[in-house]
């Protein structure tokens, strides 16, 4: 009996214009959908291959003091289906001394034209959402009530049949008519896929994939029975598609916006400026005890930088200068450069406080969007898909531990006290200061002294020091630095387990409210006033 | 006649579930977002002031110790937020709004690090013209989809028609009724939110902001009428409020979720850019080209003698260098500017996105905004040179050597700050806001007539049995 009424409202629905028009939203919505993500994966995958070239030059490196080892998150080909966060936070960390990876940074956070971030573009799972719950809910809200307006509801009651029949033929019905539109849906998706040659997923994905379907499934359930709950408390049909299309974009246009909107004024996020002026004072702090411990190093005989480039971090390449300036620098690191990684840790309080208050915003929004059950769906799948924020938490931890194994492998190296910190010029050739001049100048000059009058007497003219050029004093005479010992940085995924363990429990909520719904529908149909 | 129909229709609305829950949800909607607004403004103002000061008084440091370091300074402009954002905060979190520049040049913008916490969705704000752009628009359509085919499901339509009233005079008196019915919904909810902004006194309703709000009372005019004739389109074309709803629902995905969502897809297509690595392949090659062929001994400096030749030759370079990048910059900056205004005009599709636009045009914000600062910084920028330039050469002591990046060539001798141009940002003029707004007007008045014609001729013909 059940499958007599399943299989006549399946008739009804097929072949009435909601479907047709349902499905052929759905035709043409998905996979302009998918193209238009997969299109964004490509310009990622772009940003990528640049930014792992560019990581791959600047480890190209004379001295230890710029060897600062940046890495790039490769992007997720997951993110086509959906995209969390990933397309707001960056794919590039720089690992630093003075400071531990923070925020990432890099191109794929920065679209190529920044004016396009104020577009938001939903990605297939919103779509998704946005759709099915619509027909879930359009192919039920006239069930009890609209057969009731029509009278066949008492017709069919006026045979022996059990109410609890009807309303569950109604919903095997309506599933029969609906989930092969949502199958179809992820087979077009797998179809757009496999065809597309930009894009390869491992069998890994295809499963996550396949539980990304099941929980569209459950997610279609829920809206179906939201729609024949709502169609079993009231009598008009009219009233009830009404407060079907209303719950619906409340759940998924209201709700989002909402959530994230109260996150943000009632969790209070302190401005990024203030955290950098908390940071600059400990910088400043740092500078000052290394002046400090500068003006007590014996003082070198000249300060003449001959090849001298530097910059932020330690970064300091020096060749050509005189013995004694070489060896000040040398014991000046030997002292700023632990000294720049115990501020670090002390920055990081700081920063961590300011990630603190950002996730707690997060959760709070999170936490709010449980309202909508496309939200719930939304956030599951971003989990299952590697692009929620939880799965760029762990990237960003994985990069603070590596930066203590990069750390460790310097302090192995004693790296700090040694002249390769900053220059690869060899230690048995550095000359003194009068020795610098005299051969510079092809003899004119004996001494600095000497020379430092005639330039006083030449309105500061240093020209006669590019008469003679001293071998080796130039870093374009080294090759790069022999790197194969460092500790490479290597990235394991989680397991489809453990991206499914924080959603475990708001899927589960959901199947709950899902058979809550049933036994409240069932129970208000078998009260439903018939005629 | 039309009188008694209009009426009649809003009797008939006013009673309607649909209207009683519409205005709950707006109630709820504005309460919740003003309120939120009202906090996270007082907030963002504090920030704002604390950071402003910080940078005036920086400045001044600067200028009353050396002005050449003032001038070669390179500083970071935040806009101040907003206090008319109850109304539209035009996306101004998503849009670059940091300028980066010094006396010497405006050299970029970008999105404040930390203006969107990165992990958060992006989202809209729930501000009026979110109100009116998603619920209003969506009720607008519920209201109306059924006016045609709903009545003659109830038979009421023939009914109507057999009393001596024109059938132009009833579509156009649905359409009215409908239009002030939700004016009328809508007034509630903007007098809760405006008592809530009274009442905390975050904003002060100054005669702009009041001017302001009346238009965008006009906007949603325009945009009520715009939807409501697609409302009753989709209810003439077919003879079936069941199909009636599919299509105005359709309709209202296609303006709020398609159009806005795949304009970046056919920009990026249809308009591309140079890529910015190849941007700054250029500009770096250019850098070579001039560092290979200034004089030997440019880079050499010291600080005591700011007469050292070499300062001399190294103020050419640093200039040059600063005139090709920026020359290479400016000219892909106006490339983005294009693109991204080439992207809105596909937008122009969706009537919901051109009322975002109005909206923004009336509170001078976004989009708008940034460009009027823009001009204006450069215009400061050049302005500051040139009164730089006047005191340095006043200066006995100055080579008057212009090095963008360094201090060492030109006066060191500090000034009063009082004397010196500070940039400020001023709104933008009445007159380019009605001009911006009046462009999106003409395109809304013109799908309203559209829609409402085709509605007209398509009902003259209408099977009423």
């Amino acid at each position: 009996m059940i499958l007599s009424i399943a299989l006549k409202e399946f008739y009804n629905n097929l072949v009435s214009a909601r479907f047709t028009i349902g499905f052929l939203l759905c035709l043409f919505l998905v996979p302009f959908a998918l193209f238009v993500s997969i299109n964004d994966y490509k310009g990622q995958v772009r940003a990528y291959e640049t930014e792992r070239k560019q990581a791959e030059e600047s480890a190209k490196v004379r001295v230890y003091s710029a060897l600062r080892p940046e890495i790039v998150k490769p992007p997720e080909p997951l993110s086509i289906f959906s995209r969390g966060v990933s397309y707001n936070v960056g794919s590039e960390v720089k690992v630093l001394l003075g400071e531990k990876p923070f925020l990432s940074t890099g191109r794929s956070a920065v679209r190529e034209n920044p004016f396009f971030n104020s577009f938001f573009s939903l990605d297939f799972v919103s779509i998704l959402a946005a759709i099915i719950s619509l027909l879930a809910l359009l192919f039920t809200y006239d069930s009890c009530s609209g057969e009731r307006e029509q009278g066949t509801l008492k017709l069919m009651l006026s045979n022996s049949v059990g109410r609890y029949k009807i309303l569950l033929g109604k919903v095997i019905g309506v599933c029969l008519a609906l989930l092969p539109v949502v199958l179809f849906c992820y087979l077009l998706g797998a179809l757009v896929i496999l065809f597309s040659p930009d894009v390869s997923f491992s069998p890994g994905e295809w499963v996550r994939i396949c539980v990304l379907f099941a929980l569209s499934v459950l997610f279609f359930g829920l809206f179906m029975l939201v729609g024949l709950f709502i169609s079993t408390r009231f009598r008009s049909s009219a009233v009830s598609i009404v407060v079907c299309l209303f719950v619906w974009v409340v759940f998924v246009f209201i709700v989002p916006n909402l959530s994230v909107y109260m996150a943000r004024s009632l969790i209070k996020v302190s401005s990024q400026e203030s955290l950098r002026s908390a940071l600059s004072d400990l910088d400043r702090e740092y500078g000052e005890k290394c002046k400090g411990y500068r003006t007590n190093l014996a003082q070198p005989d000249v300060w003449m930088h001959w090849n001298y480039t530097v910059r932020y971090d330690g970064f300091q390449e020096l060749y050509g200068s005189s013995r004694s300036l070489m060896e000040f620098y040398r014991q000046l690191n030997q002292f700023s450069e632990p000294l720049r990684i115990d501020y670090a840790d002390k920055k990081w309080a700081f920063q961590k406080a300011y990630l603190e208050s950002l996730d707690r915003q997060r959760t709070f929004a999170e936490n709010l969007a449980l309202i909508s059950p496309s939200e719930v769906f939304r956030l599951a799948a971003s989990a299952l898909c590697r692009t929620d924020a939880e799965s760029h938490y762990r990237f960003l931890e994985r990069t603070r531990s590596y930066r203590d194994e990069f750390i460790s492998f310097l302090n192995n190296k004693k790296i700090f006290s040694s002249f390769e910190y900053f220059t690869r010029q060899p230690q048995e050739t550095f000359m003194t200061g009068d020795e610098i001049i005299k051969t510079r100048t092809g003899g004119e000059f004996e001494t600095m002294r000497e020379f430092g009058k005639w330039s006083q007497a030449h309105n500061g003219d240093f020209s006669p020091l590019w008469r003679v050029d001293i071998p080796g004093t130039s870093p374009n005479e080294y090759q790069p630095l022999d790197l194969s010992q460092m500790p490479k940085f290597r990235w394991e995924q989680a397991s489809i387990w453990g991206s499914l363990k924080n959603s475990l429990g708001k899927v589960a909520v959901m199947a709950g409210v899902l058979i809550v719904l049933f036994y409240l529908s069932f129970i208000s149909f078998i009260r439903y006033d018939v005629r | 006649m039309v009188l008694n129909i209009i009426q009649r229709e809003i009797r008939h609305h006013i009673l309607s579930l649909r209207l009683h829950i519409t205005l709950l949800l707006t109630l709820t909607i504005f309460g919740l977002g003003t309120i939120a607004f009202v906090k996270s403004h007082s907030e963002e103002q504090a920030e704002y002031t604390k950071y402003h000061t910080e940078f005036i008084e920086q400045s001044r440091k600067a200028a009353e110790s050396n002005l050449t370091k003032l001038a070669v300074k390179r500083q970071n402009l935040v806009l101040e937020p907003r206090g008319d954002a109850f109304i539209t905060d035009s996306k101004e979190k998503y849009l670059p709004n940091r300028f980066d520049f010094s006396g010497y040049n405006v050299f970029g913008f970008d999105i404040r690090p930390g203006s969107a916490n990165p992990y958060l969705n992006t989202f809209q704000e729930l501000n009026w013209v979110f109100i009116v752009s998603i619920i209003i628009s969506f009720t607008v359509l519920l209201f109306t989809f059924d006016t045609v085919s709903g009545e003659k499901e109830a038979k009421t339509l023939a009914a109507t028609l057999s009393n001596p009233v024109s059938r132009g005079a009833l579509l156009f008196g649905k359409y009215l009724s409908m239009i002030i019915t939700t004016l009328l919904v809508l007034a509630p909810g903007m007098a809760l939110s405006l008592i809530i902004l009274l009442i905390s006194g975050a904003v002060a309703i100054t005669p702009v902001v009041a001017g302001e709000i009346i238009g965008f009372l006009v906007s949603v005019f325009f945009l009520v009428a715009c939807i409501a004739a697609f409302g009753i389109l989709s209810s003439v074309l077919t003879r079936n409020a069941n199909i009636s709803l599919l299509v105005a629902l359709t309709l209202w995905l296609v303006f709020v979720v398609i159009v806005p969502n795949t304009a970046v897809f056919w920009a990026r297509r249809l308009f591309p850019i140079e890529k910015v690595e190849t941007v700054w392949e250029r500009i770096s090659r250019e850098r070579e080209e001039i560092n290979r062929n200034a004089p030997k001994g440019s880079w050499s400096s010291s600080g005591d003698n700011p007469f050292l030749p070499q300062h001399e030759l190294r103020a050419n370079n640093q200039t040059n260098l600063m005139n090709s990048q920026m020359k290479i910059l400016n000219a892909y900056y106006g490339e983005m500017f294009r693109q991204y205004e080439r992207a809105r005009m596909l937008t122009f599709l969706s009537p919901l996105s051109v009322f975002e636009y109005m909206s923004e045009a009336v509170v001078g914000g976004g989009y708008v905004r940034f460009q009027k600062v823009w001009r204006d910084l450069h215009a400061w920028q050049t302005q500051f040179l040139a009164y730089f330039k006047e005191v340095d050469a006043k200066d006995p002591d100055s080579p008057h050597w212009y090095n963008p990046y360094e201090d060492y060539s030109t006066t060191r001798k500090g000034v009063s700050f009082e004397q010196v141009p500070v940039f400020k940002e001023k709104s933008l003029p009445l007159r380019e806001r009605i001009s911006y707004a009046s462009l999106y007007l003409l395109i809304t008045v013109l799908y309203t007539a559209l829609a409402f014609v085709l509605s007209f001729v398509l009902f003259l013909r209408y099977d009423v049995r």
